[in-house]
């Protein structure tokens, strides 16, 4: 038997104790990495709800001159002490340029920017809602956000608000707010939303500190933005 | 360059340099003994690609919590920061590639300890065909991630030395894989 072990090429048996064993071994090796990797710096609470860290995200924005590459967490600020009136409380806004409810909510995002534009940063995301004449584009969102023309009133699916109107119509002022393209709804999953429009405020440091579809949904206490900015920010 | 150079990395490298080492002794040697030197070497290329998986796993979480993390530069061509705090591309499925790098190099240790506790098992050849087909399959995965980080990540391109170990141990794997099926091949097992 041992000569015949000693053959390179012989195959024995299969001892179902090297299975266990070799299982045994990976599994410690693997706890042991898991276990120091979490020591060393734990997993943070990534998502959108309230006290969880907001999911950061790259994307092309508009500025009301040209296109760039915006990453949300460039505009967190990581030292925030949770007191500091230097820094500036963020709000984020998603929209679709097509969605009725967002057309109208121009007006009301218009209003808050004059009042808080001092201390809260203000982030549009415009998403690309896969719903009939809710077509967007680069140049919809500029349009949008700068109430330039684009499209024409008559219903005939060119413009803003599901095609119906020139995007120069949109109720409130220009926004002088970054607005961000997503159009593949990447930003919008993140988020685990379902539609817009939407809004959230997070605080400098980009923790979220308040989500519309918890105050305003199902067994919400009611609060509305405007209050919560009134809350959370205080006095412009 | 000094914050580039720390003891990890050097322990990484040295891992990967020894796992080298007992490959190059030993894959030309026939027999029990050479097979066990290429086996040894794929664990090691193994164990060094789970801990510096997880190692930038605990990168990627200091980077979500404060923005920074003194575990690897931030600044510069070889740094983590843009590339492991990246949040478009150091996430497949939502989930960051260091733990996706420690699921894979635990089933591919796995195969490795099972052919290095019983080399001689009736099961390894089938098994020395799972790992060549492990290896080969995270092949494109290393050259995508290249991809990510001389092209795609933000401020392009960056070289994050701990990505670049991981990828080295996968290639290591795979080369030990490819070394043990020809073995098995020529009859030189």
């Amino acid at each position: 038997m041992a000569r015949r072990r000693g053959k390179s090429s012989d195959m024995g048996k299969n001892n179902d104790e090297t299975l266990l064993w070799a299982g045994l071994a990976t599994a410690g090796v693997v706890s042991l990495v898991v276990i120091a990797s979490l020591a060393l710096a734990p997993i943070v609470s990534i998502g959108p709800e309230e006290g969880n860290r907001a999911p950061d995200f790259v994307a092309d924005a508009y500025n009301g001159g040209s296109w760039y590459e915006f990453r949300m967490s460039d505009i967190w600020d990581w030292d925030w002490d949770g007191n500091s009136s230097d820094s500036k409380w963020i709000l984020i806004q998603f929209i679709d340029t097509d969605c009725p409810y967002c057309w109208e909510e121009g007006d009301e995002m218009s209003q808050y920017h004059a009042q808080w534009k001092d201390r809260v940063t203000f982030v549009t995301v415009s998403v690309h809602l896969n719903i009939p004449n809710h077509d967007s584009s680069k140049s919809e969102i500029e349009a949008f956000r700068d109430k330039t023309s684009f499209g024409t009133n008559e219903n005939d699916g060119d413009g803003c608000n599901s095609g119906r109107d020139n995007c120069n119509t949109r109720p409130g002022t220009s926004h002088q707010w970054t607005y961000v393209d997503d159009p593949s709804n990447s930003i919008f999953a993140q988020w685990e939303l379902g539609g817009t429009p939407f809004t959230a405020i997070l605080q400098p440091d980009g923790i979220v500190a308040w989500n519309k579809l918890k105050h305003q949904g199902q067994g919400g206490d009611g609060e509305d933005l405007p209050s919560a900015l009134q809350r959370l920010v205080g006095d412009s | 360059m000094m914050s580039v150079l720390s003891l990890e990395l050097g322990i990484f490298i040295a891992g990967i340099l020894g796992a080298s080492a007992i490959l190059q002794k030993n894959f030309q040697e026939p027999g029990n003994e050479g097979t066990k030197g290429v086996i040894t070497s794929g664990l090691l290329f193994t164990t060094v690609g789970i801990v510096a998986s997880g190692w930038t796993w605990s990168i990627h979480n200091s980077l979500m919590e404060s923005g920074s993390s003194s575990m690897c530069a931030s600044e510069g061509l070889v740094q983590c920061g843009s590339v492991i705090g990246d949040p478009q591309w150091n996430n497949l499925l939502g989930m960051p590639w260091g733990v996706i790098g420690i699921a894979s190099f635990a089933v591919i240790f796995f195969v490795l300890m099972t052919l290095f506790l019983d080399q001689n098992a009736k099961r390894s050849p089938q098994f020395v065909n799972y790992l060549w087909y492990l290896g080969i399959a995270g092949l494109p995965f290393v050259a995508w991630l290249v991809v990510v980080e001389l092209l795609l990540v933000e401020g392009a391109p960056h070289i994050c030395p701990y990505c670049t170990v991981i990828h080295l141990s996968m290639i290591g794997v795979f080369v030990s894989a490819h070394l043990l099926k020809k073995r098995r091949g020529n009859s030189t097992w």
